[in-house]
């Protein structure tokens, strides 16, 4: 800091509002324990303080860095929003239920307000951790200004150091660039840009693509059409190259994420949606090319759509950043076997959960003939039993790797229990099928009903059960989401059992 | 009779091989495990294991599905075709259960806690005992605890020691306990409440010996003072230098100058106080000791007469609480205060806007603490409530508890001293391992983990030792055990120690081929079968 101090006052306010270049979304930062492009750097920290990855018509780049103005002393003009979700916390703040977020200049001066609030929750309720976030967003803001979060490599030899913004603009860089450049602050990061490429190498670059390409936003459009196409268009070799087209760009999309993180991209709750939808879309696709039967892509479709639209648009709840890997999960083989098996099952279950919901609309609204659901309730069945075997493989994947890695096949973790409650509920339809327990109206509804065990082994052991339903209280994003889930699908099966009621078949 | 038992047999096997059954069974485990995610979730681990996975009726449940899975193989007999698929899928289930069940009758899975440079060899294991150790003998009793959620009434006789009962989730509540035989008019006891707008604490004081709780309390900056009843009194008048003269045998309290007081200068020129009480002279030296000191100024241990001086407590915050009464220095006034407590009713203090309350306050009986049973609450896997462990003890007419926190020694007429301990059931290694050095990284730029390695080195008694590397991933394999980096922690002096967990599983060979049948078979009979006819499907299923 008193190295910053020392630059700020050598630099000139002219010089200064030159410190954020155009070009600044292609340099090399160190951030969350890895090499990252500034733009991914500026991106993930806008959201996680505004939800929104601009500010104005500013872009994340021009806006992290332009905040460092202040730090020089500098006007930046710039009041981030900071995000407040929880209804207490806006009450604390004294913002009105509908905001959602207050201006940094306010917030930074109810800190001591949050402190003492936060001191006073004995438990550790969604309150509390909505506070601990808040605070940590004022933390990350003030250290964006101070220069602190934005750390530069600084080559020395064949030795990359990472020296935080404050620290790299020391009075004799500046001296010497000033010297020699018009725009010293580009011609500086150029360098430092071109010694680290030389000390290490420029697969940073890879991310900067990856976060420009879009692949998945171009994937949901494309999903889009292909899903309209699959419905409207008869012939099918449309239907064919479209899905086509969309495996391919997910696969760009999943390789490219590969190589950047340099492991299977299936290790957060937003790479699982990812991947989930991928494999729904290539199990249907695969069945339909066996069978010959539309239903099977329009499903695969459909919920591939689905999760294309969660990673769009469910950002608080899934995390599109790529972090390093806690120690345990630090095993590619376990990793790319168990955790793919389980998240394909979850996604042939998830085939049939969408068919089953299709089928059943389809009865409710349009009606069907016996026959139709028979022949109907074999696609789902046919999904079922792909994701039972996926599932039984995967559970027992993961009880090797449990053996390897903790010395125990089996140890009662919620995670593993719920994928195995799953995988019971299946196996107790399968076999209800061949009583008289579960005609085939009912294994419809059942199907559709039966995924819910699957959400809740996804998302519920996350979002509900690792915090404690004491604690939860619906108000985090997963919860709510979950919540919201499970109550507008036993609606709807409320709905078709009574309607099936007045009108037996 | 055979006819009748073949009939009741085949009924049996009907009935549990039916696919009712079946799907009666596998919802019922499925409603068992919900049941016990929920329990964790609330509860943490070990709540759960003892009141569902690890208990009789969880073992029952599993029992009926093994019964169902092999009742409906053998219903299948002879083998048919088609269900090739259907007899590995059982087999395996069949083969998981006989692992499961070798591993809970055989098996080994405890913790090892290397501390650095030390050598080890006891293998914590997850069962509770209670170690009684007879120093005079050079002998020890141990006794294995139930596994159980509750509390557990114990019918355990060792001599003339009897094992009461055992609470395996337990916090220290506050128990009233009455001392008959002591003058306790001076030793009462309370319980205060001390609270502002930010902050708010319950603390509990007493003068008896006998009670758990001191006389003394640290409140961040404030520090408390619990005194006798009487000394209020004389607390808030007026004295020379602020002294006040405490009589703990008259059980009263008055200031030097009410007593015919005299100042001379004595040791290294310090004030040397001569009081006449009772026709005697008292000397003190205030600022060398409360105690009185005699004619050549030594200390006068056994007096019942002590000097206070006042003056020492005026600087920082100290509070004074007589029972019933509340004194502090009031800075602004610059005096003493002396208040009384009425009816629940705070006092303000001159600290920060806190106010003070007496909850409770007993001249006769004294606070213990005493373990009560609770359901536990966890907090990111740590109960926060209940994570004490009891048992209670009755050696001759007297009652006791010996928590997992605390160890009790008791003198018996018989055997002399007998120390119990509550703790984890042990296994000791036949070899040890010594902890050369752990060492965690940090992703790059953080605090954040990557790793966590421990260094250590196997000694094998005769054959000599060996060097392991051991991180998450990477066990060490000796002997039958397997070594596995579970946790580490900080000791005293700074380096890291390390946490194995150690394992010995003589069901692995069984559950891997029965993991192995379970998905052959799933894929011969759901994928690669082929469809049999609607009758053949009636038949085999009916």
């Amino acid at each position: 800091m008193r190295k910053y101090l020392i630059a700020l006052l050598f630099i000139s306010q002219a010089y200064a509002q030159t410190l954020c270049p155009p070009d600044l979304d292609t340099m090399p930062v160190r951030a969350g324990g890895r090499v990252k492009p500034m733009l991914v750097l500026a991106d993930e920290t806008l959201r996680f303080v505004t939800g929104s990855s601009k500010y104005g018509d500013e872009s994340a780049t021009m806006t992290f860095c332009k905040l460092s103005y202040d730090g020089l002393g500098i006007a930046s003009n710039i009041d981030l929003p900071v995000k407040v979700e929880h209804v207490e916390a806006k009450a604390l703040l004294g913002m009105k239920p509908d905001d959602t977020s207050i201006p940094f200049s306010l917030l930074s001066q109810k800190t001591e307000d949050i402190r003492m609030a936060h001191m006073k929750i004995k438990e550790n309720n969604s309150y509390k951790k909505e506070l601990n976030k808040i605070m940590n967003r004022v933390q990350i803001v003030q250290n964006t200004i101070n220069g602190q979060i934005w750390t530069l490599p600084e080559v020395i030899g064949s030795k990359v150091t990472w020296v935080p913004l404050a620290e790299f603009l020391t009075e004799q860089k500046m001296a010497a660039l000033k010297a020699q450049h018009a725009d010293p602050f580009s011609a500086l990061y150029q360098t430092a840009k071109a010694d680290f490429i030389k000390a290490e190498n420029d697969h940073f670059m890879r991310e900067y693509f990856y976060q420009k390409a879009q692949f998945f936003l171009w994937g949901l459009l494309l999903g889009i059409i292909a899903l309209a196409v699959a419905f409207a268009v008869p012939k099918d070799w449309i239907a064919i190259t479209l899905t086509s087209a969309l495996i391919l760009l997910e696969v760009s999309g999943m390789v490219l994420r590969v190589l950047i993180s340099g492991r299977a991209p299936i290790t957060n709750m937003y790479e699982t949606v990812m991947f989930s939808g991928f494999g729904a879309l290539v199990i249907s696709f695969i069945l339909f090319l066996i069978k010959r039967e539309r239903l099977f892509l329009i499903g695969g479709l459909a919920y591939n759509v689905l999760c294309l639209m969660m990673m769009k648009f469910a950002n608080g709840m899934l995390d599109p950043s790529i972090s390093p890997l806690v120690p345990v999960l630090r095993d590619n083989f376990w990793l790319s076997t168990h955790v793919t098996t389980v998240i394909l099952s979850y996604a042939a279950l998830a085939l049939s959960w969408i068919l089953a919901n299709v089928v059943l609309a389809r009865q409710v609204f349009k009606g069907s003939t016996p026959a139709q659901t028979r022949f109907q309730m074999e696609q789902i069945y046919t999904c079922i039993k792909v994701g039972v075997v996926l599932l039984s493989a995967g559970v027992i994947l993961g009880g090797v790797w449990a053996d390897y890695s903790w010395g125990r096949f089996w140890g009662w973790d919620p995670k593993e229990t719920w994928s195995l409650i799953v995988l019971l509920v299946y196996m107790a339809i399968l076999h209800g099928r061949y009583t008289n327990w579960i005609t085939p109206a009912r294994f419809v509804p059942l199907a559709a009903g039966a995924f819910m065990s699957v959400m809740m082994a996804w998302f519920g052991v996350n979002y509900i059960l690792a915090t404690g339903l004491h604690s939860y209280g619906f108000s985090e994003g997963g919860a709510l989401f979950l919540g919201s889930f499970f109550l507008i699908q036993s609606a709807f099966l409320i709905f078709v059992v009574l309607k099936n009621k007045k009108t037996p078949a | 009779m055979w006819n009748s038992f073949l009939r009741l047999y085949q009924q049996t096997e009907k009935t549990l091989g039916s696919l009712k059954f079946a799907v009666f069974i596998i919802l019922i485990f499925a409603v068992c495990l919900i049941f016990g995610t929920f329990m964790e979730s609330y509860h943490g681990a070990e709540y759960a294991n003892r009141l569902v996975y690890k208990s009789l009726p969880f073992m029952g449940v599993q029992l009926l599905m093994f019964l169902s899975i092999l009742s409906a193989t053998l219903l299948r007999l002879p083998p048919k075709k088609h269900l090739y698929g259907f007899y590995v899928i059982h087999l395996g289930l069949m083969t998981l259960f006989l692992g499961s069940y070798i591993t809970y009758e055989a098996g080994v899975d405890g913790s090892l806690t290397l501390a650095p440079n030390s050598p080890a060899r006891e293998v914590s294991l997850n069962t509770d005992q209670l170690l009684m150790q007879f120093p005079a003998k050079g002998n020890q009793v141990t006794i294995d605890l139930p596994y159980s959620f509750g509390t557990k009434n114990l019918d355990f006789k060792w001599e003339n020691i009897k094992i009461l009962r055992f609470i395996p989730f337990a916090d220290e509540v506050i128990g009233w306990s009455e001392d008959k035989l002591a003058d306790t008019s001076r030793l009462h006891s309370g319980e205060y409440r001390i609270e502002n707008d930010n902050f708010g604490e319950d603390f509990t004081l007493s003068l008896h010996p006998a009670s758990d709780f001191e006389s003394t309390a640290q409140l961040g900056p404030l520090s408390v003072h619990y005194m006798p009843e009487v000394l209020a009194d004389c607390f808030g008048k007026d004295s020379h230098k602020g002294l006040l003269v405490w009589d703990a045998q008259g059980g009263r309290c008055f200031a030097p100058q009410t007593k015919d007081m005299k100042e001379q200068k004595g040791i290294s020129g310090k004030n040397l106080l001569i009081l006449k009480e009772s026709g005697e002279d008292l000397r003190f030296l205030p600022d060398l000791s409360p105690l009185p000191v005699d004619k050549d100024l030594k200390i006068v241990q056994d007096s019942p007469y002590r000097i206070f001086s006042r003056s020492l407590f005026q600087e920082k915050p100290h509070l004074f609480l007589f029972g019933r009464f509340v004194g502090y220095f009031d800075k602004e006034a610059s005096k003493w205060m002396v208040k009384e407590f009425k009816n629940l009713t705070p006092v303000d203090l001159p600290w920060m806007g806190f106010k003070i309350v007496l909850k409770n306050h007993s001249p006769s009986k004294f606070p213990i603490r005493v373990p009560e049973a609770v359901t536990p609450i966890q907090d990111n896997g740590q109960l926060i409530k209940g994570a004490m462990k009891a048992i209670e003890i009755q050696a001759g007419d007297t009652r006791f508890w010996v928590t997992n926190q605390r160890a009790m020694s008791i003198e018996d007429p018989k055997d002399g001293k007998i120390i119990f301990q509550l703790g984890r059931k042990s296994l000791t290694l036949p070899f040890e391992i010594t902890l050369d050095q752990f060492k965690m990284d940090t992703d790059p730029g953080t605090n954040n983990p990557a790793s966590y390695e421990s260094f250590v080195t196997l000694f094998k008694g005769n054959e000599g030792s060996e060097k392991h590397h051991v991180f998450m991933n990477h066990p060490m394999k000796y002997s039958t055990f397997t070594f596995y980096q579970a946790s580490y922690f900080q000791t005293q002096q700074g380096p890291f120690g390390s946490i194995f967990s150690v394992n010995y599983d003589p069901g692995r060979p069984w559950k891997y081929l029965g993991s192995i049948l379970l998905v052959l078979g799933s894929l011969w009979h759901f994928v690669l079968r082929k469809k049999p006819s609607k009758k053949n499907a009636e038949t085999s299923h009916a």
